[in-house]
């Protein structure tokens, strides 16, 4: 993507001031929208993004240019006015580089660009009568189907040379259900690190006929009553809750300048014993998955949490200065257009003991969380809310009647102390990741859990 | 290749392979950011980025391709792109490539002064502000994020009909979140602004606002959940409308994904409610004087004392329901697919109207609010949020709250606001367009609390 003598006279010109680290990050990346409405294809649009980003430390600073530039001059005078904030003598030669070959953990079997567009179409249109015939109510369904080429190639001044494809695939189903006067959604956005595969072996109608069941449910479903409960949240996307209220609190972004609640606690018991929180980047073509991060370090499996004790953060290589440890392989960003910090892959609660039926048979009156919606955490004060898209009453063991509206809110720190029964199954939801280095692919996961209290949020007030 | 070369040849190679009207569409950006921790300088970034995209008609279809590079092979690949993109298109709702509106006003985004503040003093602005933060109060833990970031973007549209529009605009910003700590509650406070001009910010005002939006946090007590007049400050009823600025838009009514269907004309909203949407309004970030589409923007009254006057219209829904397109067409960027938003969006204010918190007996004062990414439903209206904010008694605020939530429906709010603030602000995100309120008084709204 570029020749190494260039890459050489880029990594030099960037330590010309001192610097004590430089990398170079090239991105090359085609990528297909397709949106289908009402049974017709709408919107289909390509695109090409290619760009150079160039990074230096010195210490604790860390400087970033990026430019679609990609001349030898035009390069080299981009590190020079990157290194310009940078203020000392020139010491350091960058190590000489020789490309390491890396073998990819996630085999792609239908390279995406090779597929014919009619033939994303037709996955489309499959999955749009799925879902539009499941009940009379639906009224609209839109799909979307998304495939992404990345090409990066990375090289910095401590010898790393290394190029990596990454290809994922997406689709995303939204139903929408009437009764003539109010309207309800439901949906589902299964993802892989796959080629054009992924669409090929997806079970269609499981996930066309959940986001339509999940609409149609909502339209029959009462305002969530509010107050503390036990709340279930199956597995899957569920898992987004400690993503939010722990993932992010675990990142080096906020540990390294101890602005999280889970700062310099290694070793300390921070969650129930029944909780061991993993991500894990090497699972063979998930979603969240790499086979090397952005800064050219091989993915790993990272326990962060055993048994209740914290024993690990997710960790770039900046952020690894400041902290005294060493890099975990989760330097990620959406682009070149973004310096890397350290980011999730794919995260989960491993697996406990309890069967789905025990968990719920167990709890006299609570809240079942189905699927969940999106969420936000202040990873300061660790206080986190998110929507429940699908929601029912528990009483005296059984589930009950659908809820909608309903939002849970606590602080992330405490809420994993409180879960006291972990189910068997764990499952992996996709989803998008938003944080500083922009907006990136990463796993959800756990299996269905128990959290003993949670505040409960919505509409029809206290019983 | 400059910019005209690679319109000329992608143009003419266009033509060769079929499109009949074409357009480019590009972006410029020159970006500075820097970041401050413990005194030092910890990130210092630039950029400068150029983004293409092209749209054509091919057999009757609009196709569309992007690329960041001009070069030989991004000619042969937008066309081919673009060409296999319209083969697949099946919605016969006809698009254009626009000629032109009659009248495009002279922008002034541009502040030549801004252009002018050295990296230096920018750097001088964020160290000159630290010493403040730790002053202001004892209860001041840590700085969490203090960053600056200049930018100027130039967009340009050229096409196959003689059109050639380009604008550029500047801005500066800065945003500083600091940790303030009492017995063990930690607290987070918060301060954004944006400006052209740079002598507005002064280092000890930004330092103690910032300090003070988290000491008010602090000592936050329970309260019983249940219905309560609610007091929404600006700046969160500038996220509320930003999170359902959507369904204003024409294609979200025609495909039948906003309960505005039918409500041109009609009331929607409290008498007390006016909303502009104004692309020249100086206050706002979302300033444009032409749209994707090389549509003319312009002041519009989109609801006038409770009655929508218009929804937001591009090219092809204002085709569709014959009328003119009011110059909403938009791309969030130039990689991303044509949609309908809004620009400078907001709720005018009542003049001479004081503190609304005065007017409540016992209620709540909301300050802020998250989770809008996926609380707030543009379809039903539902919202379920979580909320900060501060518990009032008799007309003043008192202390503030745990974490809380508040539930209801925007549509059904629109028409419970009982009394609308002189004090408009934007907001700092933009989803589409910017969307700026005063503070709002709402009858009555569900609230739970921790």
């Amino acid at each position: 993507m570029l020749a190494k003598s260039v890459i050489d006279d880029v990594l030099e010109a960037a330590l010309s001031t001192g610097g004590d680290f430089s990398e170079v990050f090239v991105e090359n990346r085609y990528s297909n929208q397709l949106a289908l409405q009402g049974g017709q294809v709408e919107k289909s649009l390509s695109g090409r993004e290619f760009g150079i980003g160039i990074r230096i430390f010195k210490d604790f600073q860390s400087v970033y240019t990026y430019t679609t530039d990609d001349s030898r001059e035009g390069l080299i005078k981009a590190a020079k006015k990157a290194a310009q904030a940078i203020k000392g003598e020139h010491i350091l030669q960058p190590t000489s580089l020789e490309r390491q070959a890396i073998e990819s953990l996630h085999p792609i079997l239908l390279h995406p660009r090779e597929v014919e567009k009619k033939r994303k179409v037709d996955v489309m249109k499959k999955t749009y009568e799925l879902a539009k015939n499941y009940h009379s109510s639906i009224e609209q369904v839109s799909i979307r189907l998304f495939d992404d080429e990345q090409n990066v190639l990375i090289a910095n001044s401590e010898g790393t040379f290394v190029e990596d494809q990454r290809i994922r695939s997406r689709l995303s189903i939204q139903s929408i259900a009437s009764d003539g006067i109010q309207m309800q959604t439901g949906g589902y956005s299964p993802g892989a690190f796959k080629g054009f595969e992924f669409f090929e072996n997806l079970n269609l109608e499981h996930y066309a006929f959940e986001a339509s069941r999940m609409a149609v449910t909502m339209l029959g479903a009462e305002h969530c009553p509010s107050g503390k409960y036990p709340v279930i949240i199956d597995n899957e996307f569920g898992g987004v809750i400690f993503h939010e209220a722990c993932g992010h609190g675990l990142e080096a972004t906020s540990v390294a300048k101890n602005n999280s609640v889970f700062a310099n606690r290694i070793g300390e018991k921070v969650a129930s014993n029944l909780v061991t929180y993993i991500d894990d980047g090497t699972l063979a073509n998930e979603w969240g998955s790499i086979t090397i991060d952005d800064e050219g370090e091989r993915a790993r499996k990272n326990v962060l949490i055993e048994n209740g004790i914290l024993t690990g953060y997710l960790i770039d290589k900046f952020n690894s200065r400041r902290m005294g440890m060493t890099s975990t392989g989760s330097g990620r960003r959406q682009s070149y257009r973004f310096a890397p910090t350290s980011r999730m892959t794919n995260t989960y609660i491993a697996p406990g003991q309890s069967t789905n039926e025990e968990i719920i048979s167990n709890t006299e009156r609570g809240i079942y969380a189905k699927y969940m919606g999106g969420g936000q955490v202040n990873p300061a004060t660790g206080d986190y809310n998110f929507s429940v898209m699908e929601a029912y009453l528990v009483e005296n063991g059984k589930i009950r009647k659908p809820l909608r509206g309903a939002t849970l809110i606590g602080n992330g720190p405490e809420t994993i102390q409180l879960v006291d029964m972990v189910g068997k199954h764990l499952g992996h939801g996709a989803g998008m990741c938003g944080s500083e280095s922009g907006s990136i692919p990463v796993n959800v996961g756990q299996p269905m859990i128990r959290v003993s209290e949670m505040t409960v949020g919505g509409r029809m007030g206290e019983e | 290749m400059n910019l005209q070369t690679f319109k000329d040849r992608l143009f003419a190679f266009g033509s060769e392979h079929g499109f009949a009207d074409m357009e480019l569409a590009y972006v410029r950006e020159e970006k500075f950011a820097c970041s401050l921790f413990e005194t030092e300088i910890d990130s210092y970034n630039t950029s400068e980025t150029y983004g293409i995209a092209f749209r054509g008609l091919f057999k009757g279809k609009m196709g569309s391709a992007f690329t960041e590079k001009m070069d030989e092979d991004s000619v042969t690949y937008l066309i081919q792109e673009a060409k296999e993109n319209a083969e697949v298109i099946e919605s016969d709702e006809p698009e254009e490539i626009f000629p032109g509106s009659q009248f495009y006003k002279q922008p002034d985004f541009f502040s030549e002064k801004l252009a002018q503040v050295s990296i230096v003093d920018k750097i001088a602005l964020l160290k000159s502000t630290e010493p403040f933060v730790f002053e202001a109060d004892k209860r001041v833990t840590a700085i969490e994020t203090f960053v600056i970031q200049s930018s100027e973007v130039e967009r340009g549209l050229l096409n196959s009909k003689g059109l050639s529009l380009n604008e550029r605009k500047n801005d500066f910003l800065i945003a500083l979140s600091v940790v303030v700590k009492e017995n063990n509650q930690i607290k987070n406070g918060f301060i954004v602004k944006s400006t052209q001009d740079f002598s507005d910010l002064v280092p000890e005002q930004l330092a103690r606002a910032a300090v003070e939006d988290g000491i008010s946090q602090l000592d936050a007590k329970s309260l019983k959940s249940g219905d309560y007049p609610v007091v929404i400050r600006h700046d969160a009823a500038a996220l509320l409308l930003t999170a359902y600025s959507s369904i204003f838009s024409a294609e979200n009514v025609q495909k039948g994904q906003s309960l505005l269907k039918d409500k041109e004309g009609k009331s929607i909203a409290s008498p007390l409610v006016s909303i502009i949407d104004d692309p020249f309004e100086k206050q706002g970030l979302a300033c444009r004087s032409f749209d994707d589409e090389g549509v003319a923007t312009s002041y519009r009254e989109i609801v006038s004392s409770g009655t929508l006057k218009t929804l937001l219209y591009n090219l092809q829904t204002a085709k569709k329901a014959d009328r003119q397109s009011t110059g909403h067409g938009y791309k969030s960027s130039y990689n991303s697919s044509p949609e309908i938003a809004p620009t400078n969006f907001f709720i005018i204010p009542s003049e001479g109207e004081g503190n609304l918190v005065a007017k409540v007996e016992e209620g709540i004062l909301i300050t802020g609010l998250s989770g809008l990414h996926s609380g707030a439903n543009t379809i039903s209206g539902d919202f379920s949020l979580a909320a900060s904010g501060l518990f009032i008694e008799g007309g003043v605020v008192k202390h503030a709250i745990k974490q809380m939530t508040i539930a209801g429906n925007f549509f059904e709010l629109l028409k419970k606001i009982e009394a609308v603030g002189s004090d408009l602000e934007f907001c700092f995100i933009q989803m589409g367009g910017n969307c700026g309120s005063p503070s709002l008084l709402i009858k009555e709204l569900a609230v739970t609390i921790e």
